[in-house]
């Protein structure tokens, strides 16, 4: 798998995010020469709470209570959990969904879903979408995954990474977005990740991106 | 099939050269496409002999690459035809008054092509110095004196007897070890072993895993990356004999992998240079092949200009300085342009962010240790190297 890097958007103090910022971002992008679009994606991600089996009983302390459930765009047979508490990152077949639905040991609390455009430029591509939260479609959030397409290794292409982020930051400024876009920072090795990036990496980069989306959007409201 | 872009009478004889130049690239890959193509039908062929079982699996096989090789001979046969028609294979071009000093480049019925098909550049520019022709000249002269009349050759370096120098020493000493044959005045020239040349190497960049195959097993690693990346680097595998081999395999964990080929095989004569992305798998993996990432085009158009330049300016060394630039790329996602001090930057007339893609590969003198330790964005090159 080739190397991603996650940004979210931050709105300048006092603003409030709508959906005109989406817009603004995706101007940015197309005013590099040589970007082309490339379609749509989509990925969702849903907020498991463990159901206890008999109310009585204390929950046995070593089951995880939060569950986080992950379907991301570019592996649609594939469904992954994180476990923040203990760290652990599950990679499971699609179906698994249905099977955690008639178990009813875990039910989904609430739903986040990530839509947007794609982008190519040369050997990155960008992919810039809106954070919706299910029931009542509200933004809340702005993300921006990078790919560099040539690279697996996140220990040798974090300087192209940081340089491409600098780029980004500096065009977003100079557009006068009402924000930046602040990269998720996360230590892989925590959570037994290697240096050969996966699907397991976005997975854990999209559980903390979400946590600081939620919170700066509870912030501004 | 309509040939497109003919190059009438009336196109100008420039023109005209570097389509014709551009035609002869296009069969060389033809050609290696379908030498690839055989050397797979050749090995369903021995899969199904020495396994019954998988006879079904090979007799697919084989009538997919007979399809694959039928393509291929077809466009070959076009390609040919508009060559001969151009004037290549006959030399027509020559003898028409306003040809601008400038020559069709002539394939013999051997195979070799002679005159301006040296310098892809000049085919463009008219104007060449005389230095420039007098010098390239020189090198396509001594190539086919080389190929053709090998007696011709100082007696020590002997090249019609290439099969015979084995590393380790045989059973049938023909020739003796060249490292300690007794020196001529002219031992200084001497060539270097292949095994010698890849040591040396290995101890001067230790970050990079340098294997060797024959052609087969370089077409069948080639494809099994294509189905299964190695999560760890494999140890270097380096053949036991030297002989046969024919592809060198330059692997930097997480930065390129880079194929020479060597031409004939078992020399240390480089014949053609590909970088890659480390997680790229496939047929065509080859040294005439091309990455899919721009970065790694990039990096391969200005090797094949480093290649040319070595074999021009040191033969007997080329090998050796070829794979110490190579080697010099490790540093290609982290080291910033030495003008603008800068890792990425966009290349305008390109519209792509790349990195610093291009490593001055001019050597300063015969036994100073080059160290190519600069690299430019194309932008910021500050001569057409």
């Amino acid at each position: 798998m080739t190397v991603k890097w996650l940004m979210h958007f931050q709105p300048n103090q006092g603003t409030t995010l709508t959906s005109q910022v989406m817009a603004e971002a995706c101007a940015v992008a197309e005013s590099f020469p040589g970007v082309s679009r490339d379609g749509r994606w989509r990925s969702s991600m849903t907020f498991y709470r463990a159901v206890p089996r008999d109310q009585s009983l204390p929950a046995p302390s070593d089951l995880p209570r939060d569950l986080i459930g992950i379907s991301l765009h570019d592996l649609p047979n594939e469904y992954l959990f994180v476990m923040r508490s203990q760290r652990l990152i599950l990679r499971a077949h699609s179906s698994v969904q249905t099977v955690m639905d008639k178990l009813q040991s875990y039910k989904g609390r609430f739903f986040i879903n990530f839509e947007g455009l794609q982008y190519k430029w040369g050997d990155f591509k960008l992919r810039i979408g809106k954070c919706l939260y299910n029931p009542n479609e509200a933004l809340r959030g702005i993300v921006m995954e990078v790919e560099y397409l040539p690279l697996s290794s996140i220990d040798k292409s974090q300087r192209v990474m940081e340089e491409f982020y600098e780029i980004w930051r500096e065009a977003v400024a100079s557009k006068l977005l009402a924000g930046q876009f602040i990269n998720t920072e996360v230590n892989f090795v925590e959570y037994g990740l290697g240096d050969s990036y996966t699907p397991q990496h976005t997975a854990v980069l999209y559980g903390m991106c979400v946590v600081q989306v939620i919170a700066s959007s509870n912030k501004n409201q | 099939m309509e040939p497109q872009q003919q190059a009438g009478s009336g196109d100008a004889p420039p023109k005209q050269v570097a389509q014709a130049m551009d035609r002869l690239g296009r069969a060389a890959r033809l050609i290696a496409e379908i030498r690839l193509g055989a050397d797979r039908i050749l090995e369903a062929l021995l899969v199904s002999n020495e396994n019954p079982r998988l006879s079904e699996k090979a007799a697919e096989l084989t009538l997919g690459e007979e399809d694959a090789m039928r393509r291929h001979f077809l466009d070959l046969r076009t390609v040919g035809k508009q060559l001969e028609d151009s004037g290549v294979l006959s030399g027509a071009l020559r003898s028409r008054g306003n040809s601008w000093g400038l020559h069709m480049p002539l394939v013999c019925p051997d195979g070799a092509v002679v005159a301006y098909a040296w310098k892809r550049q000049l085919a463009g520019q008219a104007g060449a110095s005389a230095v420039d022709r007098a010098r390239l000249a020189l090198k396509a002269f001594s190539d086919q004196k080389r190929r053709f009349f090998p007696q011709l050759e100082d007696d020590q370096l002997n090249r019609s007897n290439n099969d015979t120098i084995k590393f380790p020493p045989t059973k049938r000493p023909r020739l003796l070890h060249r490292p300690t044959q007794s020196p001529n005045i002219d031992s200084t020239e001497q060539k270097p072993m292949l095994a010698d040349i890849l040591k040396s190497i290995q101890t001067e960049a230790p970050g990079v895993t340098i294997s060797t195959y024959q052609r087969l097993e370089w077409s069948k690693r080639a494809e099994s990356l294509a189905l299964d990346q190695p999560k760890e680097q494999i140890l270097s595998n380096l053949s036991g004999s030297f002989n046969e081999v024919a592809v060198i395999e330059l692997v930097a964990s997480g930065v390129f992998r880079v194929l020479v080929s060597l031409h004939p095989a078992g020399s240390t004569d480089p014949d053609a240079v590909a970088f890659f992305s480390p997680n790229e798998g496939g047929s065509y993996l080859h040294s005439r092949g091309m990455s899919v990432h721009h970065v790694f085009k990039h990096v391969t158009e200005y090797a094949d200009k480093a290649l040319q330049y070595f074999q021009s300016s040191d033969p007997n060394k080329a090998l050796s300085h070829l794979l110490s630039w190579i080697c010099s790329h490790q540093s290609l996602f982290t080291k910033n342009c030495s003008k603008c001090c800068k890792l990425l930057a966009m290349d305008k007339s390109l519209a792509l962010l790349l990195p610093p893609v291009h490593r001055p590969y001019l050597l300063n003198s015969k036994d100073h240790d080059q160290d190519f330790a600069t690299a430019y964005h194309i932008g910021c090159s500050s001569y057409d190297v």
